[in-house]
């Protein structure tokens, strides 16, 4: 069973009130309350040898290697720098350095871009009677038959067109009438492993190894 | 933290490098070829690239194969075919030079069998290549010799001869259009072949140096 203190009794028991400044009625209960507190007994309670075993304990998990990682993971960690304000100028003028060196090794896209595979126009000619449609397709146009279209020349059957391919060599055909893969009557020739034969293409940079 | 989430963390940040390798071939594959190709190509993708095989003569021979409407058990046969040159390209050379070869000359190589060389062939050429000039250029000159029409033999003897000669790149580079010149004027491609390695073999004035033709070979 419990009874609650009256506030001002609490505020006596506390020492903040003098017994004289409660009033009369409440004298008896702060009385009471005050023998009541000075029975507890306030010695400090020991437990004989808890120090020791939980010391034990800590020395223990702290021996199991796995444990003493996982735990850091998942422990926050203290980073303190203390930086010198003159040792910033140089600091910061070498990540400059290293900038300006990445940003000029790597050429980007821009007048620096001259890694780029270097092109040379090269002039397809066929021989296609009667054909409506004529294109040129290999692996400089992944093989798009709609980029590289042939235009009638001068002379009856004849269709030409001017590409740039990249340096390198290339496979290609002609595709007739959007239908009829045709291979270049004037250029090697290889199986494509479709049936049928792609010419051949070796383009050249001056100055540079050609195939 | 718990040990959940490292380990979601951890698949999160690693799960991209798993998948570099294969994520580019879709890419350059979609809208080329149908599902099933896009997956059979990426797989030898995968495997070229495990052996140091080049990746991209597979994709350019699937994306011809969409651009040919081959049908797909068609498109993945030509890039197993394809596969399996680079490959024995790729034996050849190790043979030749007891070395790494990069994926530029293993690509040549595949070029040359694809023309109608043999290994020993890519063997031979590779090894007469030497140190002297590119691997690569010399195996691109002996394919276009051979889809020329040249014969094997005397595509090897050809270049061979050449370099022997004290020939260099660009003389090497030279020789297809040589022959075509000398085809031009009447001979088959193996008599043409066989005139100029004789005369290279025998120091005859004015080889291996190739006449001037200009820089950009023009075809047709």
């Amino acid at each position: 069973m419990t009874t609650a203190l009256h506030p001002l009794v609490k505020r006596f028991l506390d020492g903040e009130l003098r017994l004289a400044a409660l009033p009369t009625e409440l004298h008896a209960e702060a009385r009471l309350a005050e023998r009541l507190l000075g029975a507890v007994d306030r010695a400090p309670v020991t437990l004989p040898g808890l120090e020791s075993r939980v010391m034990a304990e800590v020395r223990r998990r702290a021996r199991v290697p796995a444990r003493r990682w996982w735990q850091r993971l998942g422990d926050p960690w203290e980073i303190r720098v203390r930086l010198r304000p003159w040792i910033l100028a140089p600091a910061l003028a070498a990540a400059a350095a290293l900038v300006l060196f990445l940003t000029r090794s790597q050429p980007t896209a821009g007048p620096v871009a001259v890694a780029a595979p270097e092109s040379v126009f090269v002039r397809f000619v066929l021989y296609a009677p009667g054909a409506h449609r004529v294109s040129v397709a290999g692996s400089f146009n992944q093989w798009d038959a709609t980029a590289a279209p042939l235009a009638p020349s001068g002379a009856a059957g004849v269709w030409t067109a001017t590409v740039a391919v990249p340096v390198g060599q290339h496979q290609y055909a002609f595709l007739v009438d959007g239908r009829r893969w045709v291979s270049d009557p004037g250029a090697p020739t290889v199986d494509d492993g479709f049936g049928r034969r792609n010419s051949v293409v070796s383009v050249a940079a001056a100055g540079a190894r050609a195939l | 933290m718990s040990g959940a989430l490292v380990f979601a963390t951890l698949g999160v940040l690693l799960a991209p490098l798993g998948v570099t390798a294969q994520q580019p071939v879709a890419g350059r594959l979609s809208g080329h070829v149908d599902a099933s190709v896009i997956a059979a190509v990426s797989a030898l993708a995968d495997s070229a690239a495990a052996r140091g095989l080049p990746i991209d003569p597979l994709v350019e021979k699937a994306i011809e194969g969409g651009a040919k409407a081959a049908p797909s058990e068609r498109i993945v046969a030509a890039v197993q075919a394809v596969f399996a040159r680079l490959g024995r390209a790729q034996q050849a050379l190790q043979a030749a030079t007891n070395q790494p070869t990069t994926p530029d000359v293993i690509a040549a190589g595949a070029f040359a069998l694809s023309a109608g060389l043999q290994d020993s062939d890519v063997r031979n050429v590779a090894r007469a290549c030497g140190a002297h000039c590119s691997p690569a250029a010399a195996l691109r000159v002996a394919g276009t010799l051979a889809a020329l029409g040249v014969p094997p033999a005397e595509t090897v003897e050809l270049v061979r001869e050449t370099l022997r000669a004290g020939g260099h790149d660009r003389d090497v580079v030279a020789l297809p259009v040589r022959v075509e010149a000398q085809v031009a004027r009447g001979a088959t491609p193996a008599q043409a072949a066989a005139g100029l390695a004789r005369a290279a073999a025998a120091g005859a004035p004015g080889h291996p140096k190739s006449p001037d033709q200009g820089p950009n070979p023009i075809k047709p």
